[in-house]
C-alpha cells in the first residue's frame, strides 16, 4: 500500500515537474495557450465528476456555474479597475455566488430523482442563460465585451503558471476531499442510496454539499476562462460547456480525478487539431459529430472511460498474479477494494 | 376582445405542437421508464425531411408523410442501437440519450447544410378569416384541429382497442404483462416508434407555424416538451395535453404582456410543480416511483 502511494506520488510529481518546466524548454505561443486551456477545462471537468463520478448524479447545469464565475471576473475587471486583487477578489466573489446559488437549487432539485433533476438543472440553466441574454446593461447580451487583464496577466507565461497552481490546488483539494469520511458517504449515495439512508445519513445534505462544491470549483474553472480569453459572452452559459465537461468526464474515466483532466487534454487537443483540419476537409467542421458518436459508443462499451478501463485492466492481471501465488492476503485485499 | 381569441388561439396552436411532442415522449417514459433526451433530435429531423419532402414534391399532405416517415425510421434505429443497451440504466440513458441528440443535430447540418431554411405555409392553409374584428389566421386553426384528432385516436386506441389495452398493462406493470405472455419489448419498440413518429409530426407541423427551420430548434422545442412532461405528469397522456395547452397559454400571454419573462416563465412553472408537486399536477391515482 504505502509503496505504491509512493508509486503514484512519484508520477504525479514527474509531471508537475514537466508541466513547470516545458515553457523553458519551448514557448511556443499555441502550445502554451492551449495548455492553459486544457487545465481549465481540467478543472472544470474534476467539479464535474465530483457529481456524476463520485454522487451519481446527472447535473444539466454546470455551465450555470461556470458561467457566474466567467461574468464575475469578467465584470468587475471591466467596472472596477484591473488590479491583480480585483481579480482574485472577482475569483472570491464568484465561488461565493456559485456556491449560493449551487445551494438553493440543490435544495431545491436534489430531491428529486435522476430524470427531473437531469431536466430541473436543464432548466435552471436555461433560466440563467435568459439573464444573460437580458440583462444587457451589465452583460452586454449575447455580443459580450472584452476586459483588459490584470497587468501580471498580459504575459502568457505567468498566466499559464497560475492556472497551473489553481489546477494543483483544486486537485488535491478535491483529492483530500473524496477521501474524507464525506467523500465515502457520497460514493456509498452514488452505489446505494436507499441503504445509505437506512445507515442513518441524511443524504440530502450530502448531495447538496457535493452540488456546492462542484459548483464553487466550476465556478473558479470559469473565471480562468474569462481571463483567457479577455472576453465573455453568452456562449458561457450555454449547455456546450456542460457537454464538454460530461465529454471530458466520460471519456477520461468517471469516478476518478485523473480521468477528468486527461479527457479534457484529449478533448481539448483533438478539438485544436481537428478544427485545423478543417480548412483543408470541411467535414472537420463538425467535429461534435465524432464526439457524439464517440461518446455513445463510449458509455456502451467504455462507461468506465479511458483511466477505469486502464485501473480494470491492472486490477485483473494483479489479481491472476495473486492467484499465481496463492497467497489471498485479505486485508490487502480489501484495502485495495478502496482505490 | 379580439386580442384575448387570438392569444387563445396562438397559445393553443403552439400547445398543441408541444403536445405532439411530449406526448411521444410521456408514453415512452411510462411504458419503458426511459426518458428521451434525443426527443428533439427526432423532432427537427421529422421537421427537415418532411420540408424537403414537401419542397421536392410541393405537396404539404407528401411532405407530412415524409416526416412520419422519417420519424418512424429513426425511432426504429433509436431503439434498436441505442435505448436496448442501456435499458434499466438511467444515468447511462441519459447520457447516451443525449449523446444521440448532439449527433441528430450536427447531422442535420451536414446532411441539410448550417444555414436556417425558410418556410411557406401550403396556399390553402394561408391567409386567415374575419369574423367582425376577430381574425383566426387558419394554419393556426388547423394545428389545433389535427391536435385534437389526433388526441382523439390515441385516446380511443388507448383506452378502447386491444393495443392501447396492453400498452395500458405495461404503463402499469411490466413484469405481470410479461408474465401474461406479452412480448414487452416488441411492444417497447412500436412505442418508441409512435413517440418518435408523433415527434416528427410535431416538427413538420411547426415549421410553416414558425416560418423557419435550424438545427437548435431541436433542443428549444425538447426543453419545453420535457417542461410540459413534468407539469402533465411523466405517463400521463392527457395530462400532457393538459400540460402543453397551460404551457402554450402562459408562452403566449406572457410575451404579449410581460415580454421579458415570457422564455422563464415556463420554466418558473416547471420548477414550482416539481417542487410541491413532483408527480405532476394532473396525476390522479398511484404515485409512480422511478
Amino acid at each position: 500500500m504505502m509503496k505504491k502511494l509512493t508509486w503514484k506520488h512519484l508520477s504525479f510529481v514527474l509531471m508537475l515537474a514537466i508541466l513547470v518546466l516545458l515553457p523553458f524548454v519551448n514557448d511556443s505561443r499555441t502550445l502554451i495557450i492551449l495548455l492553459t486551456q486544457i487545465f481549465i477545462f481540467g478543472i472544470l471537468a474534476m467539479s464535474y465528476d465530483i457529481l456524476l463520478g463520485y454522487t451519481g448524479i446527472v447535473s444539466f447545469g454546470h455551465a450555470m456555474f461556470f458561467g457566474i464565475g466567467a461574468y464575475t471576473t469578467a465584470v468587475m475587471l471591466k467596472q472596477v479597475d484591473t488590479t491583480l486583487s480585483i481579480f482574485l477578489l472577482s475569483i472570491v466573489v464568484g465561488m461565493f455566488l456559485a456556491g449560493i446559488v449551487s445551494f438553493v437549487v440543490g435544495l431545491l432539485t436534489l430531491r428529486l430523482k435522476s430524470h427531473f433533476f437531469a431536466m430541473l438543472t436543464l432548466a435552471f440553466s436555461g433560466l440563467f442563460l435568459v439573464v444573460a441574454e437580458k440583462w444587457r446593461s451589465i452583460t452586454y447580451g449575447n455580443d459580450g465585451f472584452t476586459f483588459r487583464a490584470p497587468e501580471m496577466f498580459k504575459d502568457r507565461i505567468t498566466f499559464y503558471f497560475f492556472v497551473l497552481a489553481c489546477l494543483v490546488v483544486v486537485f488535491i483539494a478535491l483529492y483530500r476531499f473524496v477521501q474524507s469520511p464525506t467523500g465515502r458517504i457520497l460514493i456509498a449515495v452514488r452505489e446505494n442510496e436507499q441503504r445509505t439512508k437506512s445507515l442513518g445519513f441524511q443524504t440530502l445534505h450530502y448531495k447538496v454539499i457535493a452540488s456546492i462544491i462542484a459548483g464553487t470549483v466550476a465556478s473558479l474553472a470559469g473565471s480562468l476562462y474569462a481571463l483567457s480569453l479577455r472576453f465573455v459572452n453568452t456562449s458561457v452559459m450555454t449547455m456546450d460547456i456542460t457537454l464538454d465537461a460530461l465529454l471530458m468526464t466520460i471519456i477520461g474515466g468517471v469516478g476518478t480525478l485523473v480521468g477528468p483532466l486527461l479527457g479534457a487534454a484529449v478533448i481539448e487537443y483533438a478539438q485544436h487539431t481537428l478544427s485545423g483540419m478543417a480548412r483543408d476537409y470541411p467535414i472537420f467542421e463538425r467535429w461534435i459529430i465524432f464526439f457524439g458518436i464517440l461518446y455513445i459508443l463510449a458509455v456502451i462499451f467504455f462507461p468506465k472511460g479511458i483511466i477505469g478501463s486502464i485501473r480494470f485492466i491492472i486490477s485483473n492481471w494483479r489479481r491472476k498474479l495473486k492467484a499465481k501465488r496463492k497467497t489471498p492476503p485479505a486485508l490487502s485485499h480489501e484495502k485495495e477494494g478502496f482505490e | 376582445m379580439e386580442l384575448i381569441v387570438n392569444l387563445v388561439i396562438n397559445g393553443l396552436a403552439t400547445g398543441m405542437l408541444i403536445f405532439l411532442l411530449a406526448a411521444g415522449l410521456t408514453l415512452i417514459f411510462g411504458l419503458m421508464d426511459v426518458l428521451n433526451f434525443a426527443h428533439g433530435g427526432l423532432f427537427v429531423w421529422g421537421a427537415y425531411a418532411g420540408i424537403f419532402t414537401y419542397m421536392y414534391t410541393e405537396s404539404f399532405l407528401i411532405g407530412i408523410i415524409g416526416a412520419l416517415v422519417a420519424g418512424a425510421i429513426l425511432g426504429l434505429l433509436t431503439e434498436k442501437f441505442i435505448i436496448t443497451p442501456v435499458y434499466g440504466n438511467h444515468i447511462q440513458q441519459i447520457l447516451i440519450t443525449l449523446g444521440l441528440m448532439l449527433v441528430l443535430q450536427e447531422m442535420i447540418k451536414v446532411v441539410f447544410g448550417p444555414n436556417g431554411v425558410s418556410v411557406k405555409t401550403p396556399s390553402y392553409l394561408a391567409g386567415s378569416w374575419e369574423f367582425g374584428d376577430v381574425i383566426i389566421i387558419k394554419y393556426r386553426l388547423f394545428i389545433i384541429v389535427v391536435g385534437f384528432v389526433i388526441f382523439g385516436i390515441f385516446q380511443y386506441m388507448l383506452k378502447r382497442t386491444k393495443i392501447g389495452l396492453i400498452v395500458r398493462a405495461g404503463v402499469q406493470d411490466k413484469e405481470m404483462a410479461q408474465a401474461l405472455g406479452i412480448h414487452i419489448k416488441q411492444v417497447f419498440l412500436y412505442v418508441f416508434m409512435v413517440g418518435a413518429t408523433l415527434a416528427a409530426l410535431s416538427g413538420m407541423l411547426m415549421a410553416p407555424y414558425s416560418g423557419v427551420i435550424y438545427a437548435e430548434m431541436g433542443m428549444e422545442y425538447a426543453i419545453l416538451g420535457f417542461i410540459v412532461v413534468v407539469i402533465g405528469g411523466m405517463g400521463s397522456f392527457s395530462g400532457s395535453l393538459l400540460a402543453a395547452i397551460l404551457v402554450g397559454l402562459a408562452g403566449s400571454f406572457m410575451a404579449y404582456y410581460v415580454p421579458v419573462l415570457s422564455l422563464a416563465v415556463n420554466m418558473i412553472l416547471m420548477a414550482i410543480v416539481l417542487i410541491f408537486r413532483p408527480q405532476g399536477l394532473f396525476t390522479i391515482g398511484k404515485e409512480r416511483s422511478t
